[in-house]
């Protein structure tokens, strides 16, 4: 269980987050949703170490998270950061292999674990057939899935993603979040963000709903919709629709 | 390509092997290749020997690990700033570098074993210097370029205000602000290029580092690098390189910048095969410059630099036009 106890982080002594608890249920996913700006990604962030927390303390599975070293908080805890702008000209499996950087040492020599782990990943990722080719001259679908197997092939029980559809068309989103569903089912715990409020009203257990630099509310789908939340943070409304395939909601 | 990387190293290891014995075999006073070889192995201490010994090898090694050390440099600073256009030239860290060896001599000129040193801390401070502005400033890589001309300026304007205020300064101002490898000696280089040949080996170490890096600072850091740490040594490692070669070759432009760049359009940007390509590469590159520096127009001599500028310079233009489209440099 990842936790959150009063964080805050301010940059440049402007406050960016004020005093946020949040605890991420195990082996479940959790949406966090909220509009542009609202502090998504600097949340996230504190666990990657790219925003720093200037109050509170974060505990995964009791422990101080803040206090492990970075090598350790990355073989418990795998990031993808948002959408990439510099995209290496390297080999799609080299790529790949970057997710098992924590695991190395010195001399980086890849065991037999390591290049199976890998191999995996890039299946899973449906990335299997590109291992060869450049990272830069494939498709920003394509890119965004082997980014997902460098993570994939860190191998940890929580995925952090941040916003990972960014770049996906409706075939690709749909296989993603399929995939996410996988990834669940073999007890991993995922929390990311999304901007299609259909997806995460779809696939996540927990939503956590951000406004202006806190969380408005947590619970399941059902309950964030119950208190009208999301009507108020994202200044909009809702229909809800269904057929036999399952329920969707219509935002206006 | 990965299938090829030993027959790459191996044409480019031949490549070195054949400069540098090019190095050994040609020269301003003609030696025949037999001559050459009994100097080296004969153990006769006769003319040929004395001039194999004292002026050739000196100079061969000393272009070598010129070139090695130059390329490799530019690759880590590209790598670590995060930008293409970087190279130890570009960014001023030879100029601050050049101004330290500079100020060695004025202020000790009995101490020549300080000179390496002062080289590399001149080199490091400059970087240092440099990569915290890119840094906290959040500058653009523009902006860096630029801030690196301004600074080579300055330390330009400084090691000539040495030259004119200190008249019996030992130094050829025009080699050494192009670069050149004449008047090598053993001692002069042993210091240098085990420098060299150290930051080099820890490179080779770092070359996976030097990948993540790439990745953008938010990947490296969830992989779990510590990153300021490792930026650190790498930019040790960089300035430790340049300053030793600015310590006995002066500023040798150029290298730091196109030799990275050739290998990255013909090897990829895999900074684990990169930075021994750029190594072997570098090493023939100054020595090709070199040797028809000191060929061409022989009995006079032009500084390697120069030749390094009239010939790698079209040849970049040809491979930058003609790759146009092609595989992307990584910036």
């Amino acid at each position: 269980m990842l936790e959150y106890r009063h964080v805050s982080v301010s940059c440049q002594r402007t406050p960016i987050l004020q005093d946020i608890s949040i605890s991420f249920p195990e082996g479940k996913i959790t949406a966090l949703i909220g509009p542009n700006g609202c502090g998504k990604t600097t949340l996230l962030q504190c666990l990657n170490g790219v925003s720093h927390v200037t109050k509170g303390n974060i505990y995964l599975k009791g422990k101080d998270y803040l206090k492990l070293s970075p090598k350790e908080r990355a073989r418990n805890l795998a990031f993808l950061p948002q959408v990439r702008t510099v995209i290496p000209s390297l080999p799609v499996k080299t790529l790949v292999e970057h997710g098992r950087f924590p695991y190395l040492g010195f001399a980086r020599k890849k065991t037999q674990k390591d290049i199976a782990l890998v191999q995996k990943a890039m299946e899973s990722a449906r990335v299997a057939q590109y291992a060869d080719q450049y990272a830069d001259t494939l498709s920003g679908g394509i890119r965004q899935r082997v980014f997902f197997a460098m993570v994939l092939a860190q191998d940890c029980d929580i995925l952090v993603l941040d916003e990972p559809s960014t770049y996906l068309d409706l075939p690709g989103q749909r296989e993603f979040l399929s995939m996410i569903g996988g990834l669940k089912s073999q007890g991993k715990t995922i929390i990311l963000t999304l901007h299609n409020l259909n997806h995460a009203l779809q696939i996540s257990d927990y939503l956590a709903v951000m406004g202006d630099r806190k969380i408005a509310a947590f619970g399941t789908p059902k309950e964030c919709l119950g208190q009208h939340v999301i009507e108020d943070i994202f200044d909009t409304s809702w229909k809800k629709f269904q057929d036999e395939e399952g329920v969707y909601y219509f935002f206006s | 390509m990965k299938k090829n990387r030993p027959f790459i190293i191996l044409s480019l290891f031949i490549l070195l092997l054949f400069s540098s014995c090019l190095g050994l075999f040609l020269g301003s006073v003609f030696l025949s290749p037999g001559e050459v070889i009994r100097a080296l192995f004969s153990g006769n201490r006769d003319m040929a020997y004395t001039l194999v010994t004292t002026v050739r090898i000196p100079r061969v090694a000393g272009g070598l690990f010129a070139g090695m050390g130059l390329a490799c440099a530019g690759v880590i600073l590209q790598g670590v700033m995060n930008n293409s256009l970087a190279s130890p030239n570009t960014i001023g860290v030879n100029s601050g570098s050049g101004f330290a060896v500079m100020l060695a001599m004025m202020l000790f000129p009995s101490l020549p074993r300080l000179v390496p040193a002062f080289a590399f801390s001149g080199a490091l401070l400059t970087t240092l210097f440099i990569f915290l502005l890119a840094y906290l400033a959040d500058s653009s890589r523009t902006t860096i370029i630029l801030a690196g001309i301004t600074v080579s300026s300055f330390f330009n304007a400084g090691i000539n205000t040495i030259k004119l205020l200190d008249s019996e300064l030992s130094i050829n101002l025009t080699s050494f602000m192009a670069g050149s490898l004449s008047g090598l000696t053993v001692n002069k280089l042993v210091l240098p290029c085990l420098g060299i040949l150290t930051a080099f080996v820890l490179s080779l170490f770092l070359a996976g580092s030097l990948n993540v890096l790439g990745l953008g600072e938010d990947i490296a850091r969830s992989l779990g690098m510590r990153v300021a740490l490792v930026r650190f040594i790498l930019l040790a490692l960089a300035s430790l390189m340049a300053g030793c070669v600015v310590s006995y070759a002066g500023l040798l432009s150029f290298v730091g910048l196109i030799v990275p760049h050739i290998c990255r359009q013909l090897f990829g940007n895999d900074a684990r095969f990169l930075l021994p390509c750029c190594g072997l590469l570098g090493g023939s590159f100054v020595l090709l410059g070199d040797l028809l520096g000191r060929t061409l127009f022989s009995p006079y001599e032009l500084p390697a630099g120069i030749l390094l500028a009239f010939v790698g310079g079209p040849f970049f233009l040809y491979l930058l036009l003609k790759k146009k489209g092609g595989r992307r440099v990584n910036a």
